[in-house]
């Protein structure tokens, strides 16, 4: 194969290189300074200027390109790029943010840390644009490999450990199941890039059998990616046993960009063909609400608690997912998993910068009970707090009532009025746990006190985000407009 | 403006008093605060035509245009007495809550006020994502109103009375949301408005329970049901009542029970004319079951509370029957019914809160020779109790008149068992008046160190409107019947084929109908 490499598109993945080329910044002045951290604040600010530029070219890079491809069609400049891209880098500054002010993660091996973040962002910035299965993969362990790193890095020793190397050890077995799925796609194909087969996919998963093992491999990788049950098991125990910042990073930016990658290849009509598939897509994603809502009731360690709820999101996610697979007209479904990605980033976020907040030491675990009375020291911070959780909730006015009602909406023009319905359900279910560290912050009688160290940095993330839930949903629908526009 | 005036200035005063600073002035700026909302409404009130069965005030502008969403606010006479009844118990919910509610002061008026904001929202709206979005509102202040100043087991009865609440209102969304993709398909253009929805004409098949028409109904009447709430979904409403402190109480029988009842005329009725009709026997019959076992019940609770709760359903049952017969007199009770529920219930959850500050008891059995201890306290229970009971010349008598004569025009046999309730609520009204009042003292009005103190003038003053309203809309009902005859009258008519038009300043009266189905 020819590879002609233009000068447009090294234009087009500027992004990607100023995150890499921004990354190096802290590690090499490290070695210079022979083996000695500068100051950490001096890091944090190399890094998110990075990210601020790299954010801004995507934006123009985006425009420049108007979905068009580059590196012989592996990499693709659309929509879901631009939103999800921008999204993943947003959500990356302020997870580092976190890093820097978290008594797990800052201090010594700040500019590793900052380093290693900043290349898992390389690699999403990849997997949001990757057409090629093969460049997915590089995307999706570039992303990965980092990560288990950072969660590893903690300076905490015995639950980090645990999560990173179980981590480590399903997340390569999930690789080594997508990589044999591509294996087989190319076998049947003679191509990896979904753009050579997006037309007839419909027609060779129901003519060619192998075809369909390849897709459904490949499916399968994903779904342990985002925490679909039943490939949930790693997600309570990492997202608990690593630092909260990495926690909000897995559950926010990594989320995100793995299931625009999942969206690409559901795209590709794979379930429009396959009834079976189709079939089982959906039980899956009416199993994850499931698991994920009736699992985080019984929790009480509130890290953990976040972990099933973003379990159970996959679960809707997935049903948009699904929807945009059987349309006709994908934006719309496609859109609805977008808005519904950056709503859900923005609510779980702002959780987990709460955790955050109520960690006194590298090695603290926040319990549910441990918010009792919170509101009488911090009566700000516990009304943003609720405001997440009505919101995950998706209680209105806030923004996850619109998110969920797009999503819904969308599922339900489709048809798939029962996914809806399996929706709104665990809606309910999940109000019950939503509404218990509400009930502890305002109802128990406690003296909850917010970490003694300065947390300025986490708190401005917090209200931030806060502001943006509460307001964004009366605006919701401009906002969702322009995410469907983009796609014309 | 004045419809968006009066549905977001309480947000604006719930702003305000967040960021003030002085707590011990919050009180009066509160009180005051409602009190320019009364009389908004009010002002409200003096521009609306009676005459007319047209939407007034209307203000309608896109919200979200790619599904068709919009702000849309607008009254008639089913809603003009709502809103104000709304506006009317604020003030003196706060009144109220002047000694009953000792922490976090500033938090509770917040919440009222913004409680206030969503249920005025709810009966204003006109479009159903518009009013979805304040019909979920109305949880989370209530939630919180319930859970942070209420009783000892106040967790579990806001957990409860939240995700029931919920549980159906949010089956109503897919239904919401299924209806628009209908007016997307017969019209072209996706709407969410209310009056759009009147439009379809939804395919109903009697005696097939999976014909769309059938689906839908029940998929609202569930959620409105929960609200009312009817028997046998009603199980949240004593645990909540119970639990709630007096302010809560009085704003959760007074109005929000009233949004449920508002919902079945205002969207199910009109909405779904021939499912409703063809299923309108299993609303009777579970409304007359309410009537009867919601009087029954309160007949043997120890606690007055929870025997006012349990009355709520059955007073709640007559609203149900009344709307479920179709017929002028009947919609015409039942409206009028959720005023004087509002008021009389209100009134008593008041007087309940009013004593139990001062003796921390609620048991009727330690009570007893009350009447001799508190004379003043005793004439306002007395009064509200007889209007309880629906005693000629007070409120309750013309509404359950109204009803009860509706419902044996159209459907006797449901009368026979409903008009006991009226026997009923007698009974267990009276009754527990006996044992409280008279007869020898009780353990708590035996105290002489520290006898209970009669009413103060605050709390009088509390009581004086309520009182005043007992008896005006008994001695004049057809000064409120006046506002929503007209109304009333159009949905009577135009059931199957109901729509509603924007006020065009003459008062079309009836002929509204003749020329209906244009809109602007």
């Amino acid at each position: 194969m020819k590879m002609d490499v233009s000068w447009k598109d090294i234009t087009l993945i500027m992004p990607m290189i100023t995150v890499f080329l921004t990354s190096l910044i802290p590690i090499t002045i490290k070695v210079l300074r022979g083996n000695r951290e500068q100051a950490p604040m001096a890091t944090l600010i190399q890094a998110l200027s990075g990210l601020l530029i790299a954010c801004g070219l995507l934006v123009v890079v985006g425009t420049i390109a108007d979905g068009a491809a580059a590196f012989n069609n592996t990499l693709l400049f659309d929509p879901i790029t631009q939103w999800i891209g921008a999204l993943a880098i947003v959500a990356a500054g302020a997870s580092m943010v976190m890093m820097y002010e978290n008594p797990a993660t800052k201090g010594e091996q700040f500019s590793e840390l900052v380093f290693l973040t900043m290349s898992s962002v390389v690699g999403m910035l990849i997997l949001v644009s990757a057409v090629d299965l093969l460049t997915i993969f590089i995307g999706l362990e570039m992303m990965s490999l980092s990560l288990y790193l950072m969660i590893g890095m903690s300076h905490e020793e015995k639950l980090s450990k645990e999560a990173a190397l179980k981590y480590f050890i399903l997340g390569s077995f999930a690789s080594a199941i997508f990589l044999f799925g591509t294996a087989y796609i190319f076998g049947t194909t003679g191509s990896t890039n979904i753009l050579n087969f997006i037309q007839d996919t419909a027609g060779l998963v129901q003519t060619n059998r192998l075809f369909l093992f390849g897709i459904t491999f490949v499916i399968l990788g994903f779904c342990f990616k985002v925490s679909i049950a039943p490939f949930h098991a790693w997600t309570p125990d990492v997202y608990q046993g690593a630092p909260t910042p990495h926690s909000a990073f897995m559950a926010t930016a990594v989320k995100a960009v793995s299931f625009a990658a999942f969206l690409r290849l559901i795209a590709t009509k794979t379930l429009v063909g396959s009834t079976n598939l189709f079939d089982v897509l959906q039980w899956l994603a009416v199993i994850t609400m499931i698991v994920g809502n009736v699992a985080a009731i019984l929790q009480n360690n509130l890290k953990r608690m976040l972990a099933y709820s973003s379990i159970s999101h996959s679960g809707y996610i997935l049903v948009g997912l699904i929807t945009a697979g059987i349309s006709d007209d994908g934006s719309f479904g496609a859109s609805g998993v977008i808005f519904y990605l950056i709503a859900y980033s923005i609510m779980t976020f702002g959780a987990f910068a709460l955790v955050a907040m109520m960690e006194k030491s590298a090695d603290s675990i926040v319990l549910v009970d441990d918010l009792a009375g919170l509101v009488k020291t911090r009566p700000i911070l516990s009304l943003c707090f609720t405001v997440f959780m009505l919101s995950l909730a998706g209680l209105p006015p806030t923004l996850g009532f619109f998110s969920k009602f797009y999503l819904f909406s969308a599922a339900i023009k489709e048809g798939l009025l029962w996914l809806a319905l399996w929706g709104v359900l665990n809606s309910v279910i999940s109000v019950y746990y939503y509404l218990r560290p509400v009930v502890t912050i305002y109802m128990k009688d406690g003296e909850a006190q917010i970490a003694g160290h300065s947390l300025s940095a986490t708190m401005v993330t917090i209200f931030i985000s806060a502001l943006f839930i509460a307001l964004l949903g009366f605006v919701s629908g401009p906002i969702f407009s322009a995410v469907e526009r983009s796609f014309l | 403006m004045i419809l968006s005036a009066i549905v977001f200035l309480p947000i604006v005063f719930a702003l305000v008093l967040t960021f003030w600073p002085k707590e011990n002035s919050i009180r009066p700026l509160a009180l005051g605060f409602s009190l320019i909302e009364f009389l908004l409404s009010l002002g409200m009130l003096q521009r609306f035509d009676p005459n007319s069965a047209a939407l007034q005030m209307v203000e309608k502008s896109m919200w979200i245009p790619r599904f068709g969403i919009q702000y849309y606010l607008g009254i008639d006479g089913i809603s003009v007495w709502l809103v104000v009844l709304t506006t009317f118990l604020t003030p003196i919910i706060i009144l109220a809550s002047w000694s009953s509610i000792t922490t976090r002061i500033k938090g509770f008026h917040v919440a009222l006020f913004i409680l206030q904001t969503a249920m005025l929202g709810s009966f204003l709206a006109l479009d159903a994502i518009f009013f979805y979005v304040f019909w979920e509102l109305s949880l989370i202040p209530m939630y919180f109103i319930v859970g942070i100043w209420g009783g000892a087991n106040r967790i579990y009865a806001t957990l409860k009375f939240f995700i029931y609440t919920m549980l159906g209102s949010l089956l109503m969304l897919v239904a919401i949301i299924y209806m628009m993709y209908l007016t997307q398909e017969t019209t072209g253009s996706m709407s969410a408005s209310l009056l759009d929805f009147y439009r379809l004409k939804i395919p109903f098949i009697g005696d097939d329970f999976f014909s769309l028409q059938t689906m839908l109904f029940f998929a609202f009447a569930l959620a409105f049901a929960i609200k009312v709430p009817l028997f046998p979904v009603h199980t949240w409403l004593p645990d909540a009542h119970v639990e709630a402190p007096t302010p809560g109480s009085v704003i959760l029988a007074g109005v929000m029970l009233k949004m449920g009842t508002y919902c079945f005329l205002r969207w199910i009725i009109p909405l779904f004319p021939e499912a409703a009709e063809y299923w309108g026997w299993l609303f009777m019959v579970l409304g007359t079951i309410g009537i009867i076992y919601g009087a029954l019940v309160a007949m043997v609770q120890p606690d007055i509370k929870k025997l006012v709760a349990y009355s709520s359903v059955s007073h709640m049952g007559y609203i149900v029957i009344g709307l479920f017969v179709f017929n002028q007199y009947g919609i015409t009770g039942s409206l009028l019914q959720m005023l004087n529920h509002g008021i009389s219930t209100g009134a008593l959850f008041l007087l309940i809160g009013m004593i139990y500050e001062r003796t921390h008891s609620r048991e009727i059995s330690k009570y007893g020779g009350l009447a001799s201890v508190a004379p003043i306290y005793t004439i306002a229970f007395f009064i509200i109790t007889l209007s309880s009971i629906a005693v000629p010349m007070t409120n309750g008598f013309v509404g359950e008149f109204l009803i009860l004569l509706g419902v044996f025009k159209a459907q006797p046999i449901y009368s026979y068992f409903a008009v006991s309730g009226v026997v009923l609520g007698a009974v267990y009204m009276l009754w527990m008046f006996k044992r409280v009042f008279f007869g020898e003292k009780g353990e708590l009005c035996k105290d002489t160190h520290h006898p209970i103190a009669d009413l103060n003038l605050r709390e009088i003053l509390v009581m004086i409107p309520l009182i005043i309203m007992v008896f005006w809309m008994g001695l004049f009902p057809n000064q409120f019947m006046a506002y929503s005859s007209a109304s009333i009258d159009h949905l009577v008519k135009n059931r199957t084929n109901y729509n509603l038009v924007h006020y065009d300043g003459t008062a079309t009266g009836i002929q509204v109908s003749q020329s209906q189905g244009v809109e602007k």
